[in-house]
């Protein structure tokens, strides 16, 4: 069948050349030769009409005497003759794809009036073909869409004849707007709208298109819709275990077709149309049948829809829709309105001069006639009036002076439209059996309307029965509204819409409020002012007060949401606080209410407690904290694909078997469980934070600018580096330097203008990594690192996968070692970041180094990485490292500190934040790892800076951590050892396991060796990354620790394990006695950090570590300043201590 | 005679304009390729079947639409009615392959929630020398969006078939796994007639129970 269409153009390889109008005279021959369609002349007549079809569109562009020809012999006259014949399929299909190519790319103006002249296309739409073979159908609809892109202002005419009020391919095509065929549907949506398109520049289409058949037409589509919702609703009503799912589906998205059918139209503009569209769809369908279904009892026979139902279509109907009459009335009336709009008194919409609501009462009623019919006799009637009445303003009154003519009683209905009139008609003509299609006189079609009031009586007499029992519903509400006062205006819609914002049970009906709640307010079409007298919010507005009911109601949710045993769903929670910022939050300041804010912090501590009892220190728990913050920024809710889904439709469920999004459900099992409980702790926190103007400092735990990544240009003084082979999974090979960073790890190549600083070409988290030996390789190790994935269930994805292969076996030995101790730290680390987020104790874990864990707790922040990119940026700037400081300074833990330090001589105390649990140890680890962050700029740029930043955060303890395992120092502060690393791994490999952890750990890593330029591998810059002013306080702080007996010792326990460090050091590493000092210095220096804000003690220490004369210029305007301020609260000039 | 089918599938093919959609189609479906002198036939659908196991032959009815339709309406219908489709860009027109991102977009928000088994077909690959993207690129683009990448070329029938029936199978597969399911009013998938042979098999059974649910 379709492979027919293959050879109709050209490739026959004839010999004459067929693109001739030669060759057309020759085909006219055979056309001639052959008027009756037989069996054997069959495929020859169609294989002529393709062959002409050819000659058309090569003449279109060659040779326009083509067309003359064809003209003129009235070659079209054929076709018609052939199709008449009733030729059977074969032929019209044949036939009817040829003309749909021909329409199709004719690109002359003149040729396709050719073609359209003498009314031959007229004749072949209104032909009736065999619609019900599919094939033919949708060639036949193709043809007809085909020529209504060929409509403009002049082809119109050939298509619409005024005179007659024909305009057989709009109303041939609106015949099959309800067609079963989906695609026979839309191809009827693309005619009509070219149609309306087209009509806006012609006076005399659009009144025959309005006047004639917009009514039928509309009433009939709005009837189509409301049936189709109305059999959704069923579906929703019936389902058992989500079964209807895919039927319900589908409902969904021919309701979204219609809607964005609908706005289509009205975005034409064209606004004789959109005042009868809009008066139809608001009254014979959104009113009546979504809006009342809201309020009326569930008993009731009026009910059509379920409320659930309707809140939803009616939120799909405000985001999609934004035409302003209308969307703004349907508003209106939910927001602002009583149930008076069903009475017939109601005037709200008479602005609408049209006619459905005239009798009064809005009514979802299937229209008396079919389309098809009223069409027709539309028509006829058209014909006979086309002159009496040109303008449609005069319809009514003349509606009316006829039916005063007949006598007809129904004075109260006078505005009862025309084409019902004709409906009515209709229905006596069949009923009489007189064939309505042939009325063409006068005389019979008047007879006909007369009668049809008759009917019309009748029928209008049935109406008023349901309307007598609406109305006594009604009525009893009036009086009830009555008895209250006037000035509460009775809102029955609003205050169905906020009562079902309880979530008490379930948040089935809340999530479709706060969807119409979000559609109303984001809806263009909607007037402020409407929304601001309610008070609702507007979003981008500047207000200075909100609906105290509705952020109420909302808070409520959310605090709902955070009960364990809620059942609010996250899309409802998330919508929730998306509704509260945007009622409270004006400009950038927030007028919530003390008490309401109180509510929504209580809130959040109620999430905060629910997602404790989900903590637990496995690794995958911070997998799942991280995936879900990531999920929840990379993926915000989007609420109108939220409106696309029809599985929100059915009760919320919690089983994940049913294949509904996370969010659109409730939690299965206890991983699912506390994914919701991260996410609502996520929420709230965010919510609080914003409405409270405080920037979030914490989260998440590492952020994307914070990392290291490919080609960054990083100081490698004082890192310690492996170089290794990469071989990637491919076989590329590439000669690389591993370093491992205190959450990354990154392969690095020499900067070939700065000595000492490497162009990074490979960054990746240790988190995400693994690493494992190669069997028969044993200076070879497999690296995988995966790609950080935001959905739970995606495979993950390696961002590399390759062997690292080192110039020994022990130098794999270290890098694996460094590797692995730098995954689990990194984790460990984070997992002491969330522990502090959650408030809560870290638990010294006894199998864990211990001062790692608890300096985790001490530091509640995720500040290193901050400060981090500074010092890395802007390693000699120490204001850039202050501010980070001053930023600190907002948490809690650490802003104590600082004020302990100011204040009181012993600065112990405040090392150790108030939230942390642990006990004095807890302390001292702090301090180390306060030393290590100072000492930290020698290592690695990287551990510098985190260093550092921990430091500032008043949690100084982690970063060491990893560093530490690595590389014991000699010096008495572990932190002081700046030994190669190479060294250091050996250490670790003689010592006994138990040993270098505990030491290790212990041992704040980094600090010290930069200082040391002999102990760092690179001599040269170490210097330069570290801010004077650190260095200062911290030495401040050493010497407040000492002060301190419990510290002291503390100290003095570190001391020894550094020292049995050193001395492990020493053996594996040339580092002189002076490093040992110097680092020494350094250490006491990285002590201070912990409390950045004390600038106390310009000690000389601090000047003796500075090596580099960048370093000391910054350093010595610190310490001076810190002198100063410092005096009266470091007493120890000193910190001896150490030696 | 109605074909024996046990499908069909109906597919869509999108992508800037020019970039050789019709061409490709008419590749597939009538064998032949379209001379730059010959009318740009724009046609609605052709159709096509293809077996892609043997005795399993699936009816392909591949639209070509976009561009003609100035609606959202129309578009979204178009999309939203069929299950699979060829996202074309011309391999000597950067600006096309840059353009495959929003086409992807626009694609996934007419049909949510469900998705769409789309295809990126880089075409014109006869014209190396006037290349400007190049097929690494191209591949990491489709992987990065979970797609499989074919170039193709219309003019010298290359990998013509395999595009369409590389996408096929894919649809193929969903369909027997259940992943994509057969529904009354969406005419993505619709099951076919089936000779009364061996041929009758799981599948059939399986798709039509899925009918009645």
């Amino acid at each position: 069948m379709f492979g027919r269409s293959r050879s109709w153009v050209g490739g026959q390889g004839r010999t004459k050349n067929i693109h001739s109008l030669d060759h057309l005279k020759y085909m006219y021959h055979v056309l001639t030769k052959n008027t009756t369609v037989t069996d054997h002349n069959r495929n020859l007549l169609v294989e002529t009409i393709r062959s002409i079809t050819e000659i058309l569109i090569w003449g279109d562009q060659n040779d326009s005497s083509v067309f003359d020809f064809f003209l003129e012999k009235n070659m079209f006259a054929f076709f018609l003759n052939i199709l008449r014949q009733k030729s059977g399929r074969y032929v019209c299909v044949q036939l009817l794809q040829t003309l749909n190519i021909l329409f199709e790319n004719i690109s002359h103006e003149t040729s396709l009036y050719y073609l359209l002249s003498n009314n031959h296309v007229n004749s072949i739409i209104v032909h009736k073909f065999d619609f019900s073979d599919e094939e033919i159908m949708a060639y036949y609809i193709s043809f007809l869409k085909t020529l209504s892109l060929k409509l403009n202002n002049h082809t119109v005419h050939f298509f619409y004849n005024e005179h007659t009020n024909d305009f057989a391919l709009y109303t041939e095509a609106i015949k099959f707007f309800n067609h079963p065929e989906s695609m026979v549907r839309i191809a009827v949506r693309t005619i009509t709208l070219n149609v309306y398109k087209v009509s806006l520049d012609n006076q005399h289409m659009l009144h025959y298109i309005r006047d004639k058949t917009a009514v039928p037409y509309f009433s009939n589509l709005v009837w189509f819709i409301g049936s189709h919702v109305i059999e959704l609703d069923k579906c929703v009503q019936t389902d058992e275990e989500h079964k209807n799912r895919g039927k319900l589906s589908d409902l969904v998205a021919e309701h979204l077709d219609h809607l964005h059918y609908l706005n289509d139209i009205l975005i034409i503009n064209c606004e004789f149309l959109n005042d009868v569209l809009t008066d139809h769809l608001l009254n014979r369908l959104f009113l009546p049948l979504y809006v009342y279904s809201l309020v009326i009892p569930e008993t009731s026979e009026d009910r059509k829809i379920n409320p659930q139902v309707s809140l939803y279509l009616l939120s799909q109907v405000f985001l999609i829709i934004h035409y302003q009459p209308l969307v703004n009335a349907l508003a209106e009336v939910i927001l602002n309105g009583d149930l008076s709009v069903f009475t017939p008194q109601s005037d709200i919409h008479s602005s609408y001069k049209n006619t459905a609501s005239a009798g009064g009462v809005q009514r979802f009623a299937k229209p008396s006639e079919s389309l098809e019919r009223s069409l027709e006799l539309s028509r006829h009637r058209g014909r006979k009036r086309t002159q009496k009445r040109p303008n449609y303003k005069n319809l009514g009154e003349e509606e009316d002076d006829e039916k005063a003519g007949g006598g007809g009683g129904s004075g109260g209905h006078g505005g009862e439209e025309s084409w019902e009139d004709n409906g009515r008609g209709g229905e006596r003509e069949k009923g009489k059996g007189t064939e309505g299609g042939g009325g063409g006189s006068s005389k019979g079609s008047r007879a006909s309307g007369e009668t049809a009031e008759e009917i019309e009586m009748v029928v209008m007499e049935k109406c008023k029965v349901s309307e007598l029992t609406e109305q006594n519903i009604t009525d009893e509400e009036k009086t009830a509204a009555a008895t209250r006062t006037y000035a509460q205006r009775s809102r029955p819609f609003l205050d169905m819409v906020y009562s079902a914002l309880d979530c008490s049970n379930d948040d089935y009906h809340a999530l479709f409020v706060l969807c119409l709640l979000y559609a109303v307010s984001h809806s263009k079409g909607i007037n402020c002012d409407l929304l601001e007298r309610l008070q609702l919010p507007v979003p981008d507005q500047e207000r200075s007060s909100y609906s105290l009911v509705l952020v109420e109601r909302l808070i409520r949710v959310m605090s709902q949401a955070a009960q364990p045993d809620g059942k609010v769903r996250l899309a409802t929670l998330e919508l929730s606080c998306l509704l509260l910022k945007q009622s409270v939050l004006s400009g950038n300041h927030c007028i919530i209410k003390d008490v309401q804010l109180a509510c929504l912090e209580g809130a959040r501590e109620e999430s905060l407690h629910l997602l404790r009892r989900f903590y637990k220190g496995e690794e995958i728990f911070l997998d799942m904290f991280e995936d879900e913050y990531r999920s929840m920024t990379s993926k915000p809710l989007n609420v109108e694909y939220l409106m696309m889904d029809a599985s929100v439709l059915l009760p919320p469920t919690g089983t994940p078997l049913t294949g509904i999004d996370f969010v659109k459900r409730l939690p299965c099992g206890d991983v699912e469980k506390t994914r919701r409980a991260i996410r609502v702790f996520f929420m709230l926190r965010s919510l609080s934070l914003q409405l409270q103007g405080e920037p979030e400092t914490q989260l998440p735990l590492t952020r994307p600018e914070d990392l290291i990544k490919t080609d960054d240009v990083l100081d490698l003084n004082n890192s310690d580096l492996i170089a290794c082979m990469v071989v990637s999974k491919d076989g590329g090979q590439a000669q690389r330097f591993l370093a491992v960073d205190v959450y990354q790890m990154s392969l690095v190549e020499p900067e070939t203008k700065r000595l000492g600083w490497g162009v990074v070409k490979f960054a990746g988290l240790l988190q995400d990594m693994q690493v494992s030996g190669v069997e028969d390789d044993s200076r070879a190790l497999n690296i995988v690192i995966h790609k950080p994935s935001s959905n739970p269930h995606a495979k993950p994805l390696p961002i590399l996968q390759a062997n690292f292969i080192f110039a020994d076996h022990i130098r794999c030995i270290i890098a694996k070692q460094r590797l692995a101790k730098g995954r689990i730290q990194a984790r460990r680390m984070k997992m002491q970041r969330i522990a502090a987020l959650l408030d809560l104790p870290v638990q010294p874990s006894a199998t864990e180094v211990l001062g790692f864990g608890q300096t985790a707790s001490a530091s509640p922040s995720g500040l290193p990485f901050r400060f981090y990119e500074q010092s890395r940026r802007a390693p000699n700037d120490p204001t850039a490292n202050r501010s980070v400081f001053a930023s600190v300074d907002k948490v809690p833990g650490f802003a104590v500190a600082h004020c302990v330090s100011q204040h009181s001589p012993s600065p112990l105390s405040s090392p150790s934040p108030p939230s942390s649990g642990s006990g004095s140890t807890g302390r001292c680890d702090s301090v180390t790892a306060s030393t290590t962050s100072v000492q930290s700029p020698a290592d690695d740029g990287t551990f510098l800076e985190h260093t550092e930043g921990e430091g500032g955060g008043g949690e100084v303890t982690q970063v060491s951590s990893t560093p530490s395992t690595l590389v014991p120092s000699p010096a008495l502060a572990p932190s002081l050892t700046p030994a190669s690393q190479p060294n250091i791994s050996l250490l670790t490999d003689n010592s006994a396991d138990t040993l270098s952890v505990e030491s290790l750990t212990l041992l704040p890593p980094a600090g010290s060796p930069h200082l040391h330029p002999c102990a760092s591998h690179i001599p040269v810059t170490h210097g330069l990354q570290r801010p004077g002013a650190s260095i200062a306080e911290e030495e401040e702080d050493e010497e407040e620790e000492e002060d301190e007996d419990e510290e002291e010792t503390e100290v003095g326990r570190k001391g020894e394990q550094r020292e049995e460090g050193e001395l492990q050091e020493e053996e594996g590493s040339p580092v002189d006695e002076t490093d040992a000092t110097v680092k020494e210095e350094t250490t006491t220096d990285l002590v201070t950090p912990t409390e950045e804000a004390v600038e106390g003690g310009g000690e000389p220490e601090g000047e003796d570590t500075q090596l580099d004369v960048d370093r000391d210029l910054p350093q010595r305007d610190d310490s001076v300043e810190n002198t100063e301020d410092a005096g009266t609260y470091s007493d120890t000039p000193d910190s001896p201590e150490l030696d | 005679m109605e074909t024996i089918w046990l499908y069909q599938f109906r597919l869509i093919v999108i992508g800037d304009s020019t970039v050789g959609k019709s061409c490709l189609i008419r590749r597939f479906t009538e064998g032949r390729f379209a001379q730059v002198s010959d009318p740009t036939v724009g046609v609605d659908f052709f159709s096509r079947l293809v077996e892609i196991e043997p005795g399993k032959r699936i009816k392909l009815q591949i639209w070509d639409t976009a561009g003609q339709e100035r609606f959202r309406s129309i578009t979204r219908a178009y999309y939203r009615n069929s299950v699979g489709g060829l996202l074309l860009f011309d391999i000597t027109n950067r600006r096309s392959f840059q353009n495959v991102h929003s086409w992807l977009e626009e694609a996934q928000s007419h049909v949510q929630p469900h998705s769409i088994v789309l295809l990126l077909v880089g075409h014109k690959c006869d014209l190396e020398a006037q290349r400007q993207v190049t097929q690494q690129e191209a591949e990491k683009l489709a992987g990065a969006f979970g797609l499989r990448y074919v170039e193709t070329s219309a003019r010298d029938a290359i990998n013509v078939e395999k595009a369409f029936v590389d996408l096929t199978r894919d649809i193929f597969d969903l369909v027997r796994s259940g992943d994509i399911k057969i529904q009354d009013g969406w005419e993505g998938v619709k099951s076919g007639f089936v000779p009364n042979t061996v041929h009758s098999s799981e599948e059939v059974t399986k798709g039509s129970r899925q009918c009645l649910c």
